[in-house]
């Protein structure tokens, strides 16, 4: 029984960081495969049309001027 | 004699650093509140569903990569927010601010749940049901509600 719960206080906290040495090759794999580009421009998208959305509306002053009307013919 | 006018008063500033800021702590909520804690989905669960150990672990790197990215947004904002209060044109109004960051939140919301529920299917907001529409349209809805709020707040900011 003492060498059972030895056993168990040993395993409880190793258990998280041994679990998957194992494979970690595979979560690489897929992680690092062919979709990588695709799935890291999808993740990244809705953060950067908020960036793009907040840094244009905070230099909208110095932006304005660029989009009005009479530029083009000028 | 002329009167004297006071200078132009500008709170777009104010209102996209506070947007910044709100849709980067908006970000941290979807991310800590749905992804971790309550585990209703991951970044990618729609496309590759965390029912091996391994799965997991790949949906938790994008999980990560996400929370890198509302970082940057959230220090953006505060990079914004700085440079804003430091300038004499831009009122140190706190409803406009505390509007700007609902504002984010609720676009965060909104377009996250536009772009990656409803148009990619990256994920939904509760994965585990097989009508995900009712629990993406609350999480739209909450979004409508935050900029609503939003929105009166700046409003507000202008007295």
């Amino acid at each position: 029984m003492k060498n059972l719960s030895f056993l168990l206080v040993w395993l409880l906290p190793s258990g998280g960081a041994w679990a998957c040495a194992w494979c970690r090759p595979r979560v690489q794999a897929g992680i690092h495969n062919a979709a990588y580009s695709a799935n890291l421009a999808l993740v990244l998208l809705p953060v950067a049309v908020l960036l793009a959305l907040g840094v244009g509306l905070f230099y909208w002053d110095r932006l304005r001027p660029r989009f009005a009307p009479g530029r083009a013919a000028a | 004699m002329q009167p004297l006018r006071a200078p132009a008063r500008h709170r777009t500033p104010l209102v996209a650093a506070g947007i910044l800021l709100g849709a980067g702590l908006g970000g941290f909520v979807d991310g800590i509140v749905l992804h971790q804690i309550l585990q209703w989905h991951n970044m990618l669960s729609g496309q590759l569903p965390p029912d091996t150990l391994v799965r997991a672990k790949v949906n938790m790197y994008w999980d990560g990569l996400f929370h890198a990215a509302v970082w940057v947004l959230t220090a953006v904002g505060l990079r914004l927010l700085w440079s804003a209060t430091g300038r004499a044109d831009v009122p140190h109004s706190g409803p406009t601010l505390a509007g700007g960051l609902l504002l984010g939140w609720g676009l965060f919301n909104v377009v996250e749940g536009v772009i990656d529920h409803e148009l990619l299917g990256l994920h939904h907001v509760y994965e585990y049901t097989p009508n995900h529409l009712p629990a993406d349209l609350a999480f739209l809805g909450f979004g409508v509600l935050l900029l609503a709020g939003g929105w009166g707040l700046v409003q507000a900011g202008r007295q």
